[in-house]
């Protein structure tokens, strides 16, 4: 095949129609790149750490003091509680010892699958929201 | 409107004036669209491949780095893209040697197809080519891509690039040869 042929087959094929997309296919594709945009930037803008993981930690914080303020600082309350209504008191403090020995190790347990479970959940949403971020 | 590099208008994207993309789809809308098409032979897949290659050529915008063209690293996301979906839906890549190639094809003389008719024979011609060998055709003839491009693109080494892009200009002569026959049987 000579050059001069090649030149010309080069002008033949650049004279040739290509397939033509419909009428609005910039525009079907510039929405697509818009709506793909605002999905990222609302994946971008969403919390990590949502409200109920919030709820969920001030509560298990708030179960802890209680469980340290009740087991650390019972007998205290007991003589004040005991110095104002010894009836009472003796009756209170029978009632904390008590529920407390049925309990057991019951609220450590609960705490320790509270904490896992944050965890996981914390750990689970970082991993999906960056999937999302990269996809 | 002045014609700007495509450069000027992925610099624009890049500093987040999406907008500019738009010049970029309707410079290449009909390149991709055509390999699209010529690879799903179905106009609305076609159209959906198409977008979807915009889309992501978008998306990597940042990975351009300009050391080639940008048209290359589009029809190279594009040409992937179609293999993909081919090879998904396991359809047929035509890339095997369905027409034979005569040896008086590299004898044809071009100018004996009317000029009236040489636009219709060409693209009758080019719609018989395999996948591949069209792509070839399109690039270096059309797109005026370099060996060097065309084999980015299709991820071919540049002398096997060479060897196939002969073999598709010979099978291409053949092809038009046999349609000026036939079409002289018609007037005759």
């Amino acid at each position: 095949m000579n050059e001069l042929e090649d030149i010309k087959l080069k002008a033949f094929l650049q004279n040739m129609e290509l397939e033509k997309p419909g009428s609005g296919f910039t525009v079907q594709v510039m929405n697509k790149i818009f709506a793909e945009n605002s999905a990222l930037e609302q994946i971008k803008s969403e919390k990590i750490l949502g409200k109920g993981f919030w709820i969920i930690s001030i509560l298990f914080v708030a179960l802890l003091a209680a469980i340290f303020v009740v087991s650390n600082t019972g007998i205290q309350a007991d003589s004040q509680i005991g110095q104002l209504l010894p009836e009472a008191g003796q009756g209170l403090s029978e009632g904390y010892e008590s529920f407390f020995s049925k309990l057991g190790t019951l609220p450590l347990s609960i705490a320790g699958i509270t904490i896992g479970v944050s965890v996981l959940i914390f750990i689970d949403k970082i991993i999906s929201s960056n999937s999302k971020v990269f996809a | 409107m002045e014609q700007k590099d495509d450069i000027y208008y992925i610099e624009k994207v890049k500093a987040g004036q999406t907008n500019y993309f738009s010049y970029i789809v309707e410079r290449y809308q009909d390149i991709v669209f055509s390999i699209a098409m010529k690879v799903l032979k179905n106009r609305e897949d076609a159209e959906e491949m198409a977008q979807e290659s915009f889309i992501k050529a978008y998306k990597s915008l940042h990975t351009f780095k300009g050391t080639a063209k940008f048209s290359t690293w589009l029809y190279r996301i594009t040409y992937n893209n179609c293999i993909s979906e081919v090879r998904k839906r396991k359809m047929h890549f035509a890339s095997t040697d369905d027409v034979q190639i005569a040896d008086e094809a590299e004898e044809m003389n071009l100018d004996g197809i009317p000029e009236e008719n040489r636009a219709q024979a060409i693209k009758a011609a080019m719609d018989k080519l395999p996948e591949d060998e069209y792509t070839l055709i399109l690039l270096y003839y059309f797109e005026e891509q370099s060996i060097e491009e065309i084999s980015k693109v299709t991820k071919l080494s540049e002398s096997n690039t060479k060897v196939k892009l002969f073999r598709a200009r010979k099978k291409l002569y053949t092809i038009l040869n046999e349609l000026m026959k036939d079409e002289l049987y018609t007037i005759l």
